[in-house]
């Protein structure tokens, strides 16, 4: 008894080290998970049931007054929209004038709660969408009110998701006031997040959003993640404390929602996104635009590289004006008592 | 003797599967943290009476199903059961003959045991549980032993499983 009792903990220990360091047990993994997960859809049916035994028999004025809400709020966002496309707009316009990257619309799928991790002391969630259904690992994962997690282990019909507020996550974030950025870290209590090295100067009030920042390359940028609660200045603490809660229901949303954002790289997505433009003004002959893309380049090369022949080229012209240069230089003297003598 | 063999031991993997999804089975946030053992307490009985249908080999088959249900280390939960199973068999004996009370107590510090393995095994995985709340667990489950006892008993003789 004892001997198996020792080959069955070596066994697993080296299941472990094997699981941890490797990908070589994955397959076997994702093939249980094949037949286990489905207790999570059972477990999950009584919830099921009792929803749809309650949809079968909700009254009628309840159906009636929940259209009417529905109506309302539908009508508040398609208001919100109106104005979105003319802001799409303006901000395309304004990011062509500042050269970065064009924005891009990422696409989303909808997906649903099944299951909650059973272990207290870490937050996930499990998901009815898998490796089958395109979702990838450390995909984002959104609810209706903004950011909720991210995909931690794929299987092949489910997949399991690493909430915002666990004590192993962390999010870039940055304040949608100011652009002040900062990491925003799970506490392990659903209704809080902590942002971790804060200066104690730094400019960040109770009520501001933290929206995320982007620039873990994880998340898209953009996205609502938490709203500050409280700011706790201690002279004896070498940063401010930040304590923020999240904008998402993590612990009552039901439908969620991956992003699929796309894998290429700033530089192709600008570069798509000119080609797009192109597509869209037909009426310009697309050869020259690539011509007068490379025209700036050399441009802007000569102005910033040869600040110093410009006034040797501009000196000639000059040269004649030799008094005059020296009396800008005696000017401005001569401005300065007459803006006194205006005070005066 | 092979009729009644293949005839009953469905029940007992029967058990092991409505174990599964209680171990799952979603729960109120504030009751999470109370959440029995199932799957420890009914490998204990079973080991406990059927010292010859269920081993250790089993325990370590449905450790790896949980690993796989809670996304833990493949081999996590599969060692804690074992050491379960283990300790229960080789204290069978003199568990047999125990009053009930004696069986609690020397399952709570079986399941203790668990747990603390349980706790030292996610500690090098990196989420280590924060509180001494672990072993709250362990004693919900030597509480709930009579329970489960004289309900798997129950079952024992209405189906003659030997």
């Amino acid at each position: 008894m004892g001997v198996r009792f020792l080959v069955l903990v070596v066994l697993s220990v080296a299941l472990m080290v094997v699981d941890a360091r490797f990908t070589l047990l994955k397959p076997v993994r994702s093939q249980m998970s094949l037949v286990l997960m489905q207790s999570y859809w059972i477990t999950d049916l009584p919830q099921r049931l009792w929803q749809g035994v309650a949809s079968q028999f909700g009254s009628r004025t309840e159906l009636v007054a929940e259209n009417e809400k529905l109506k309302t709020e539908n009508l508040l966002l398609q208001g919100r929209m109106q104005k979105l496309a003319a802001l799409t707009e303006q901000n395309v316009r304004l990011r062509e004038l500042l050269n970065s990257s064009a924005l891009v619309n990422e696409k989303v799928e909808v997906a649903e709660l099944i299951g909650m991790d059973p272990n207290p002391f870490t937050h996930r969630i499990i998901i009815n969408k898998g490796e089958r259904d395109g979702v990838v690992l450390g995909q984002p994962v959104l609810d209706a009110r903004g950011l909720m997690g991210q995909v931690v282990e794929l299987m092949p019909y489910t997949s399991r998701v690493l909430l915002l507020t666990d004590t192993t996550h962390s999010i870039p974030v940055q304040v949608n006031r100011n652009g002040l950025r900062a990491i925003a870290s799970g506490t392990g209590n659903p209704e809080s997040l902590e942002l971790r090295h804060v200066a104690d100067t730094a400019d960040i009030k109770v009520g501001d959003l933290l929206v995320s920042s982007g620039l873990g390359q994880r998340f898209p940028a953009g996205y609502p993640v938490a709203t500050v609660k409280e700011v706790i200045h201690d002279s004896g603490q070498p940063f401010a404390i930040v304590r923020a809660v999240p904008t998402a229901a993590l612990n009552r949303s039901r439908y969620l929602l991956l992003v699929f954002s796309d894998s290429r790289t700033p530089e192709e997505r600008a570069n798509d996104a000119a080609k797009a433009q192109q597509a869209e003004q037909n009426g310009e002959p697309p050869p020259i635009i690539p011509a007068t893309v490379p025209k700036p380049a050399p441009v802007a090369i000569p102005a910033a590289v040869t600040p110093v022949p410009a006034p040797a080229v501009a000196d000639p012209k000059t040269v004649k004006k030799s008094a005059p240069v020296a009396t800008p230089a005696a000017k401005p003297p001569a401005a300065v008592p007459a803006t006194t003598r205006e005070r005066q | 003797m092979a009729s009644t063999r293949s005839r009953n031991g469905w029940i007992i993997w029967l058990t092991f599967a409505i174990g599964l999804l209680l171990s799952i089975s979603p729960m109120p946030q504030f009751m999470e943290i109370l959440r029995p053992l199932w799957l420890a307490l009914l490998l204990a009985f079973w080991a406990l009476y059927m010292p010859h249908k269920v081993g250790m080999v089993t325990a370590f088959c449905l450790g790896l199903a949980e690993d796989v249900l809670y996304g833990t280390l493949l081999g996590q939960n599969a060692l804690t059961l074992t050491l379960i199973t283990f300790l229960v068999l080789s204290l069978q004996q003199r568990l047999r003959v125990f009053p009930m009370w004696q069986q609690c107590l020397v399952l709570l510090v079986i399941f203790g045991l668990a747990q603390l393995a349980q706790l030292w095994l996610s500690a090098l995985t990196g989420n280590r549980q924060p509180t001494l709340a672990l072993v709250l667990p362990g004693v919900i489950s030597a509480l709930l032993w009579p329970w489960v006892s004289y309900g798997l008993r129950g079952l024992c003789r209405r189906f003659k499983i030997n």
